[in-house]
């Protein structure tokens, strides 16, 4: 679905916010971009969606590349941006009628439809976005996003602004475009998001790719194999950390019951830290 | 490729309708009539009155619209109020006194003017080029700097409030991923204030010049409006782009106003001559549409290359800006 081989790009003569990006994205696949701001995730994304000319290298989407047939690669792409933008004098109906405008008939989705998809209080419908929460506006502009049936999705920061259940409802729905065969390219701060929804990750920190892989073999990659035992024993309560391994033969140490074994398995941000030297805020 | 074009134009409606614009217009419409049929056209001042010493009688035949004065003081109080003219005849060589307006091409022209009226029998040939009469005259000059005005002012801050309100909501961005011809942002907004400012030329000219007139002078102002209104609101949409912020697009108006179009007033109103004012293009704008109101086409087909030129060279600028924009940080 996406092919970037050796992209680089600059904003300004002698700085360069890109140095050689490689990676593919495979159809179906929900693959996650991580990075802190300036690390030039957002620039990649913009040259993704062909808002930004002027790079190096190859970029190919849906086999072509984008820079020869644009207009058309741009009505299989659906974009949510970090902030909801909306025309805020319009409804959420007027709104996504217009967005829609833009996109063969055919190909729409019912704009009623997604929006109940989404938990859209019916109330609001015909109300000016200016009365709308964060929430519901990050939710119309869910649906924008989603108007066109896209074959290729790209999220940034999809659950920012919305509620724990909101969140959850968000990750349903990205799970089930992905069941549908829909790419999705995942721009997130959130480790949560990433790593509970992404099949591949990649750390990207100062135009470079520094890590590139499933959530779960970074985590195998980077682990102390070390496990945290708390146990009772003659009525003490007691907590200690042995390697993995130890625990072949059984619980190898004199116990009456075991509370809780945890695996000492880092985080993706510890990971993210690991590589880069940072933190993602 | 220019799907959705009718859409972008209904939105742009919507908001222009919003943001009272149109309100805006229409209060302009009635303000600017207003004025001129209850204001300027009653402003009947004479040319500069003329007023005579002549206590020997010298001059026997003078104008009946030279007024006589029986004292030097009377003719000294007449002239000082810097507009008439005196002529103090009592010595052998009769002298025009004035009290100066500062441009010596003005103080010629009422020296002149006041002479001519000491001999009214001297004959002159005068082409006469076409009829009108004081009030038509004054309705035409007025209204049409009421629509230069208008064009170039109102329209300009029309267009960018209509530009920062987007900005500011964000969605130029979005229209950067959508399958559309940027072409097609600039010109439904262009589409829509060039159809709002020739309904604004036309109500005004025939308000203000009457039916017949305004009809007849109409095919020729609306070239003229319709090339202002372009241009004007090209260059509304590059700086309302280009400029961070409305305050500093305030700065900039004013900026613009006082640097750009003051001297063009100053130059095709008064009788101040700047040589230099023929290399300003506003200066061309004004006086082709001040023209087009005498329907005295002083303009050649240059000055409409000039004006196309303009106009698409704006047009590259604006989608090269809006581009810019659109890959702008979120």
């Amino acid at each position: 679905m996406i092919k970037v081989k050796d992209l680089t790009f600059s904003y300004q003569k002698n700085k360069q916010t890109l140095h050689g990006l490689t990676f593919s994205v495979s159809d179906g696949e929900i693959f996650g971009f991580l990075g802190p701001n300036g690390s030039g995730k957002s620039t990649t994304q913009k040259i993704l969606t062909g808002i930004l000319n002027g790079y190096g290298g190859e970029v190919n989407l849906f086999n072509q590349s984008i820079v020869i047939k644009q207009k058309e690669f741009q009505e299989k792409i659906g974009v949510l941006f970090e902030f909801p933008y909306l025309y805020t004098n319009l409804s959420a109906l007027d709104n996504l009628n217009y967005f829609a405008s833009f996109y063969p008939r055919e190909n729409c989705r019912d704009i009623f439809e997604l929006l109940e998809m989404l938990d859209f209080k019916n109330d609001y419908l015909k109300k000016p976005v200016s009365s709308y929460s964060k929430g519901m506006r990050q939710r119309v502009s869910m649906a924008r996003a989603l108007l066109s049936n896209p074959q290729l999705l790209f999220l940034d920061e999809p659950t920012s602004g919305l509620d724990p259940s909101g969140a959850v409802l968000f990750r349903k729905i990205i799970e089930e475009e992905k069941k549908k065969g829909t790419t999705v390219f995942l721009t997130t701060h959130n480790m949560v998001d990433a790593d509970l929804l992404c099949d591949r990750v990649a750390f990207i920190a100062d135009g470079e790719i520094k890590a590139l892989d499933t959530p779960k073999k970074l985590k195998e990659k980077n682990s102390n194999h070390q496990a945290k035992i708390d146990y009772l024993y003659q009525g003490k309560s007691t907590t200690i950390t042995i390697e993995i391994a130890e625990l072949g033969g059984g619980i190898p140490f004199p116990h009456d019951e075991i509370i809780s074994i945890h695996s000492k398995e880092p985080t993706l941000e510890d990971i993210f830290i690991h590589y880069t030297g940072r933190g993602l805020s | 490729m220019w799907r959705g074009f009718i859409s972008i134009l209904k939105k742009d409606f919507k908001l222009i309708l919003s943001s009272k614009f149109f309100l805006l217009a229409l209060g302009s419409l009635i303000l600017y009539s207003c004025y001129i049929n209850f204001v300027y056209v009653k402003l009947d001042q004479d040319i500069y009155p003329v007023y005579i010493y002549d206590p020997m009688n010298t001059h026997t035949r003078v104008s009946s619209e030279v007024t006589q004065v029986d004292t030097i003081e009377d003719l000294k109080e007449k002239y000082s109020d810097g507009y008439s003219v005196g002529i103090d005849a009592s010595s052998i060589e009769s002298e025009i006194v004035i009290v100066t307006s500062g441009i010596t091409s003005t103080d010629n022209f009422r020296a002149a003017y006041a002479l001519s009226l000491l001999s009214p029998e001297s004959s002159y040939t005068v082409e006469n080029i076409g009829q009108n009469d004081k009030e038509m005259k004054n309705r035409r000059e007025i209204t049409s700097e009421f629509l230069f005005f208008e064009l170039a002012a109102v329209g300009f801050l029309g267009l960018a409030s209509l530009i920062f309100k987007e900005k500011q909501m964000g969605v130029i961005r979005v229209h950067g991923i959508l399958p559309v011809n940027k072409s097609a942002f600039i010109i439904s907004k262009l589409c829509l204030f060039l159809l709002s400012d020739l309904v604004f030329t036309c109500l005004l000219s025939i308000i203000n010049l009457g039916l017949s007139a305004g009809w007849n002078v109409l095919p020729v102002v609306f070239i003229q409006a319709g090339i202002l209104s372009i241009i004007m609101a090209l260059a509304g949409l590059y700086c309302a782009i280009r400029v961070p912020d409305f305050k500093q697009f305030s700065l900039l108006y004013l900026v613009l106003a006082i640097f750009i179009t003051t001297p063009v007033f100053l130059a095709a109103q008064t009788n101040i001559n700047w040589n230099w004012i023929n290399y300003h293009p506003m200066y061309h704008l004004f006086m082709g549409m001040k023209n087009s109101y005498f329907s005295t086409p002083s303009v050649g087909s240059s000055y409409y290359l000039v004006c196309a030129l303009a106009i698409v060279l704006l047009f590259l600028l604006v989608h090269r800006a809006l581009t810019h924009e659109m890959a702008k940080e979120g």
